[in-house]
């Protein structure tokens, strides 16, 4: 359903108030990024100011030169970490949600409903099982232990959301491969992938975030500040200096970087990763 | 050699495929909920973690959780604040979506911005709630106060009925997106015509509503609220950045209140029985999302 064009009048008006409710919705975010480039000083004036009057980038620039807690490095970490485990994801979902979409095996529902089923799972069923299965491993406290768990979050999502991608290839492509020479894996990587490359991007996306935002993970498996992701040394440091506001903001804003650019240059990837992963399944 | 070549030629190639990424979810997902279930009927600590011995107890700390005053806390706390932010993101994600389903210059740029919430990690989300909820120097205050609706701060996250309204707040600014690109996709499905058959025939927008949109929009509503219940319910970050369970246990939710005990108590059997509570009942609501989205499959 799409209602027709409005008249002219009305589209200001809706124009306007689409524009209040944004900077209402985003306020938050405004907020935190002001915070972040006020001084200290200015944070606790009485009443706030709704932009900086002196503008102050110490709260950055700190980070870089000492500090106990450097952010930089953290930011490095959650990005090799979200790295990692996108790949795992990608190179695993692909073929898995090919032969799940194009064949019709024994037990082929049986797996799909156990990806289903594991997207629900909530972190703390898996937290301590990990975390001794990982010390066994001698895996504990490195990057490797993230990578290992956050690829959990991204494989499950993108086979059910590649599986579509896939099914809806018609059969007679793949047929005219093997007609051409291809065997059932030739066929796949070279017709079949660059079809679903969309599908791709949005599983690599997706699994991409919800890597960058773990916190449970980041934080139980890897002990070492210094090896610890960005999300973690976030929480640690509210933890030790409370409410400096301008150091937290500004981390939090370093944060978001990567998100808002995914954003600004991949939108409708995101917007059909939440839509098909909720609704088709 | 000859059936291993007749395995092949059929479907079971597929199981070649999915193997490797099945494999790996058995290992890090299958086992771990196994080993979480065998944990929770032990009595595991600090002690005997990695090895030594680990004594079977059988139910006993279920038992022991049902005298538990902070376990009942936690999970009434859990289903309240989950029902409580469904009906708030649900509302006004369907509001937006009726909203931005009209057609004026901005309504899908707009849309589109309003996303970013969701997209952000929680721990800054929590970060940036718990900035605006400060007590001396957090916006909320002084708005309230700039309107004479109060003459004290309100210490929100650290009195114990305005620390769930502040995490109640949060979680919807985080839901509200996910709610209205769902309604808003599922409202481009009903087919334009019933509407203008149906003014034809005399309808107003409200009657239209209640008698095309809502029903054809069952399915769509139906995944967004399940959907929303299994992700709300199984909330974790936001409230341990920003309570940590606290104030005295008023905000703990099951998965926060299993964490403590296994991490911060060293009691991890206890917090694996926690955390297989939790799981019972995301997997009954969740063999409804299941069989809303198997619904339509090919087979």
């Amino acid at each position: 359903m799409e209602e027709k064009r409005v008249s002219r009048n009305k589209n200001i008006i809706l124009c306007i108030v689409s524009a209040a409710l944004l900077c209402l919705l985003l306020f938050p975010l405004y907020w935190a990024l002001i915070t972040s480039l006020k001084t200290e000083q200015e944070i606790f004036q009485n009443p706030p100011t709704f932009y900086p009057h002196l503008l102050n980038l110490k709260s950055y620039a700190a980070q870089v030169e000492t500090g106990d807690f450097n952010m930089f490095r953290s930011f490095g970490n959650s990005f090799l970490i979200s790295a990692g485990a996108t790949l795992i994801a990608v190179v695993l979902a692909v073929p898995a949600s090919y032969g799940i979409a194009k064949y019709h095996f024994r037990g082929r529902k049986m797996m799909l409903l156990g990806f289903l089923v594991t997207q629900m799972l909530p972190v703390s069923v898996l937290l301590t099982p990990m975390f001794i299965m990982f010390k066994n491993m001698h895996v504990y406290n490195t990057w490797v232990s993230a990578v290992l768990a956050d690829a959990t979050i991204g494989i499950p999502f993108s086979v059910l959301i590649l599986k579509n991608y896939f099914s809806s290839i018609p059969k007679d492509l793949e047929e005219a491969a093997y007609l051409d020479g291809c065997n059932r894996f030739t066929a796949f990587v070279r017709i079949l992938i660059p079809i679903a490359k969309p599908g791709v991007m949005v599983c690599a996306i997706f699994s991409f975030l919800y890597a960058w935002g773990d916190l449970a993970y980041g934080m139980t498996f890897i002990l070492d500040q210094e090896k610890r992701p960005i999300t973690a040394g976030i929480f640690n440091f509210m933890g030790q200096y409370g409410t400096k506001w301008s150091y937290l903001t500004a981390f939090a804003v370093v944060t978001i970087i990567p998100v808002a650019l995914i954003f600004i240059f991949m939108q409708k990837y995101i917007v059909s990763g939440m839509t098909n992963g909720a609704v088709k399944g | 050699m000859n059936r291993i070549r007749k395995w092949f030629r059929y479907d079971n190639v597929g199981l070649l495929f999915v193997l490797p990424a099945f494999l790996y979810m058995i290992l890090f997902v299958g086992y771990p909920i196994v080993r979480n279930v065998i944990l929770s009927f032990q009595d595991v600590n600090a002690g005997n973690l990695v090895r030594g011995t680990k004594n079977f107890i059988l139910f006993e700390n279920y038992l022991e959780l049902f005298k538990d005053n902070v376990f009942r806390t936690s999970l009434g706390n859990t289903l309240r604040y989950t029902v409580l932010c469904l009906v708030f993101q649900f509302l006004i994600g369907f509001a937006l979506a009726l909203f931005f389903n009209q057609r004026f210059a901005l309504a899908k740029p707009v849309r589109g911005i309003l996303l970013v919430p969701w997209m952000i990690p929680i721990t800054v989300t929590a970060l940036m709630f718990k900035l605006l909820f400060a007590t001396d120097i957090g916006v909320i205050n002084y708005l309230l106060r700039s309107l004479h609706l109060i003459d004290k701060n309100i210490e929100w996250l650290t009195t114990p009925g305005t620390a769930m309204f502040a995490l109640i707040c949060a979680n919807v600014w985080i839901g509200i997106p996910f709610n209205m690109i769902l309604i808003s996709t599922g409202l481009t499905t009903i087919p334009k015509e019933l509407y203008e058959s149906a003014s034809i025939d005399g309808a107003n927008k409200l009657q239209a509503f209640l008698n095309i949109t809502l029903p054809l929009l069952k399915p769509t509503i139906e995944s967004v609220l399940v959907l929303g219940f299994i992700y709300t319910f199984k909330v974790y970050d936001l409230v341990y950045v920003m309570t940590s369970g606290g104030p005295v246990n008023s905000t703990h939710m099951l998965s926060t209140y299993s964490y403590k005990l296994s991490f911060e108590m060293f009691k991890y059997s206890k917090g694996s029985a926690v955390a297989n509570v939790l799981l019972v009942i995301l997997l009954v609501v969740g063999m409804f999302y299941i069989k809303i989205t198997t619904k339509g499959e090919e087979d």
